[in-house]
């Protein structure tokens, strides 16, 4: 091993407690800056991302909901807009309208082509959460047809070229919200002519097919706006507001998976699992100092290593953490101890053979390297099939049980290695019986070298 | 003194049977209950403060129209289970749950799944065993790969020894799920896969040593090889075993309801993976070998791989 490896262990471990070090709550960073910053000359703005814990919504609580595409309940039953063109659109409008809401980090992702996956923090009401995801604010202008029913334009006239809308009030009192618009070019002049065509009689004003007013045309208008009348309550006026303004959906949605989860039941889960954490931690280091002696003392530093470590990698990829999750970081803790136990026992096993402790530690690392980087790529492999394949907390899992795995591989082969070298530059520490291994094992090894031998 | 644990073989393979039988019996009698990701449906997890009777509340929800099955889970917690529920009708038994209990309901966590995506989930978890079965077999015939044909011999033999895991633990589920109604989901799904890595993992330990011996003594029979190569490696099987039953006993005890079920397929598949890696794995590959010797009248072979190390 390089000298050099030291130097960069202990540098890994400075910036991972940096990274640790939880960031918010503190006034002040240099640079006012709580993360990684970059700060390019001149005026571009640079690059800065806060360094924290992401916590799944099955921590901090909200709503999760899978939407598939119906392109099959489209007005002409189908459409010429490809299916991941549908889908980008309809993400795009979705985000609009939650930016709108202010709802923080949100998700908004694409699950194939025929589905979006949409997760907000902090919403706990399924229905808000279902308006933003699935009504179309398909916004339609229809005219008087043939016995008094309403009928569509030729070309339809919608609500794709609006302007942003408003909240407004009318009435005798200035009290009666009504929604503010104004078409767009060329829709403006289509609403004007529409109202030389029209005059006198009404049309209709419809929402996703169904009626919102019908006023009378009372004269021919001269700009491209008007507004709608509703019987609104201001709080529904400035929902349609919003509605309209981020856009329709252009593909109705169906909710083909929702869950919501409190968020005092979240905060629960979380203490549940720390505390199942750390005891298992606890129980783990107490084997393992009781077992094998001073090094298994070494096992539970590089294990708090790996564990700071691992951690720090969450915060900095950053990996969003579920409960699965947490289960799949405290399932690779036990991992990452058996890299440690194939090193160990091979350490025993070349000390009673009669080896010195430097050439029975070298011999040892060889040997055991082999097994864990084999065992560890099992593991890896399904981890990362499960990854690929599985959905929301499967996924999870994987991610973290994975990236746990190949960490743990670096702490056993690398810093356990070097804590253990470390430990036999001290004389004090050279006795075998610190290593579990006794004197008189040795000398009946070194008898029965000398005799021939006979194995089965 | 050598342990004599090819040659015991049978005895070995009878207790992996009395064991896993009992389990694939009920899991061909439908014990096996999956929940609304797989099937669709609606559930509720409500907490209160102090749970009343399931059946109480299970009138309550039958009120409003909607047949459910009500489970006392975790301290004061019921899940409510339902056929698929829109959105309007979780929130009118979520609004109902909390005027009648107004004092000691702490709140509900409602989760729907439609029948359509649920089958894509199964599907998706069914490829998912598939895939990874057969990436662990390449990865083993990889590891032995000097041995010629002979590697996949290893790789099969260590994905029976997972299978034998992975069926205690289905076994086991299908029992409680018969009895206790436990129902599994994707959670589960991810247990069961990660005990067949762990197992291979295990295996892997155990063949590995096997083959450094086999390099290191030419000559040697199979059979004292995988004696040798067992018991140099027994230790570390059972240490590891222990540590990994040791953090599945905290996240068992202290993660909550929600792992509970998780931890504990993952706890019997660590246990069983420990044996099958120990009594069954190697055993398997030697198995074969004399059934290959028998079929070529061949007595005392030298082992495969031979001639190639």
């Amino acid at each position: 091993m390089s000298r050099f490896w030291p130097w960069i262990v202990g540098l890994i471990a400075v910036l991972a407690i940096w990274v640790d070090v939880p960031k918010h709550g503190v006034s002040s960073f240099p640079f006012n800056c709580p993360g990684i910053c970059f700060r390019l000359p001149g005026s571009a703005p640079g690059f800065q991302t806060e360094i924290k814990t992401h916590l799944g919504l099955d921590l901090q609580g909200g709503t999760q909901l899978v939407l598939q595409l119906r392109p099959d309940k489209l007005p002409g039953g189908t459409t010429t807009i490809p299916l991941a063109e549908l889908n980008t659109q309809a993400r795009g409008v979705i985000d609009r309208r939650i930016n709108a809401l202010g709802v923080s980090e949100p998700v908004i992702q694409a699950l194939g082509d025929d589905k979006i996956l949409l997760e907000l923090p902090g919403v706990s009401d399924l229905q808000q959460a279902r308006d933003i995801a699935v009504r179309q604010a398909f916004l339609e202008i229809k005219v008087p047809g043939e016995g008094g029913a309403f009928k569509s334009l030729e070309p339809p006239l919608t609500g794709a070229n609006l302007k942003p809308t408003s909240v407004a009030f009318t009435g005798a009192n200035q009290n009666q919200p009504v929604v503010q618009f104004e078409f767009g070019s060329p829709d403006d002049q289509r609403w004007i002519q529409l109202s030389k065509d029209f005059v006198g009689k009404p049309v209709q004003i419809t929402l996703d097919g169904r009626e919102i007013s019908a006023p009378r045309i009372q004269q021919v208008f001269t700009s491209g706006g008007g507004i709608i009348e509703g019987g609104f309550t201001t709080q529904s006026a400035k929902e349609l507001s919003l509605l309209l303004n981020s856009g329709a959906l252009p593909v109705p949605l169906d909710i083909v998976q929702s869950s919501r989860v409190e968020p005092t039941l979240g905060q629960e889960s979380i203490q549940k699992s720390l505390i199942a954490g750390a005891i298992g931690l606890a129980l783990v280091a107490l084997f393992m100092i009781g077992y094998y002696r001073l090094p298994g003392g070494i096992a539970v530093v590089a294990l708090l290593y790996y564990t700071v470590l691992t951690y720090a990698i969450f915060r900095l990829i950053p990996v969003t953490l579920t409960l699965a999750g947490i289960a799949g970081f405290i399932l690779s803790i036990g991992m990452a101890t058996d890299a440690n136990v194939l090193t160990f026992e091979r350490l025993k096993e070349e000390l009673r053979s009669g080896k010195s402790l430097r050439a029975a530690l070298e011999e040892g690392r060889i040997r055991a390297f082999s097994s864990i980087a084999y065992s560890n790529a099992a593991t890896i492999l399904s981890a990362a099939i499960l990854f690929f394949l599985g959905t929301g907390t499967v996924k999870g899992f994987a991610l973290t049980l994975g990236i746990g795995v190949a960490i743990s591989f670096f702490t056993a082969v690398i810093v356990t290695q070097m804590l253990l070298r470390a430990a036999i530059s001290f004389p004090a520490l050279r006795r075998r019986s610190l290593y579990g291994v006794e004197e008189r094992e040795v000398e009946r090894a070194r008898e029965l070298r000398s005799a021939p031998v006979v194995r089965a | 003194m050598l342990f004599r644990f090819v040659e015991r073989k049978w005895w070995y393979f009878l207790v992996s049977g009395l064991i896993i039988v009992p389990g694939a019996i009920f899991l061909l009698l439908g014990g096996l209950k999956p929940g609304i990701e797989f099937r669709g449906g609606t559930l509720l997890d409500a907490q209160f403060t102090s749970a009343p009777p399931s059946e109480e509340v299970r009138d309550l929800v039958s009120g409003l129209g909607h047949t459910a099955i009500v489970q006392r889970t975790d301290g004061e917690r019921l899940q409510i289970r339902t056929a698929e529920l829109t959105i309007d009708e979780t929130t009118a038994v979520q609004q109902l749950l909390q005027e009648r209990y107004a004092t000691k309901f702490v709140g509900v966590n409602p989760s729907s799944v439609s029948a359509s995506f649920s089958e894509e989930i199964l599907r998706s978890a069914i490829w998912s065993i598939v895939l990874a079965s057969l990436f662990i077999v390449l990865l083993i015939a990889f590891a032995f790969r000097n041995f010629g044909w002979a590697a996949f011999r290893y790789g099969i033999a260590a994905i029976i020894a997972a299978m034998h895991d992975a069926l205690l633990v289905l076994g086991v589920f299908a029992i409680l799920g018969f009895f206790f109604n436990v129902e599994v989901d994707s959670l589960f799904v991810t247990a069961v896969l990660t005990v067949i890595g762990f197992s291979v993992h295990d295996t892997i330990v155990v063949f590995d040593r096997i083959r450094e011996n086999l390099k290191l003594t030419p000559g040697e029979p199979l059979n004292p090889v995988i004696n040798f190569s067992i018991m140099q490696t027994m230790v570390r099987s059972i240490i590891t075993s222990v540590t990994l039953v040791f953090t599945l006993l905290a996240l068992y005890s202290f993660g909550g309801y929600t792992i509970r079920n998780f931890a504990l397929a993952l706890l019997l598949g660590v246990i069983s993976g420990a044996y099958s890696s120990v009594f069954n794995a190697a055993q398997i590959v030697s198995l074969w070998q004399e059934i290959e010797d028998r079929l070529r009248g061949r007595t005392r072979p030298p082992h495969k791989g031979l001639t190639a190390v």
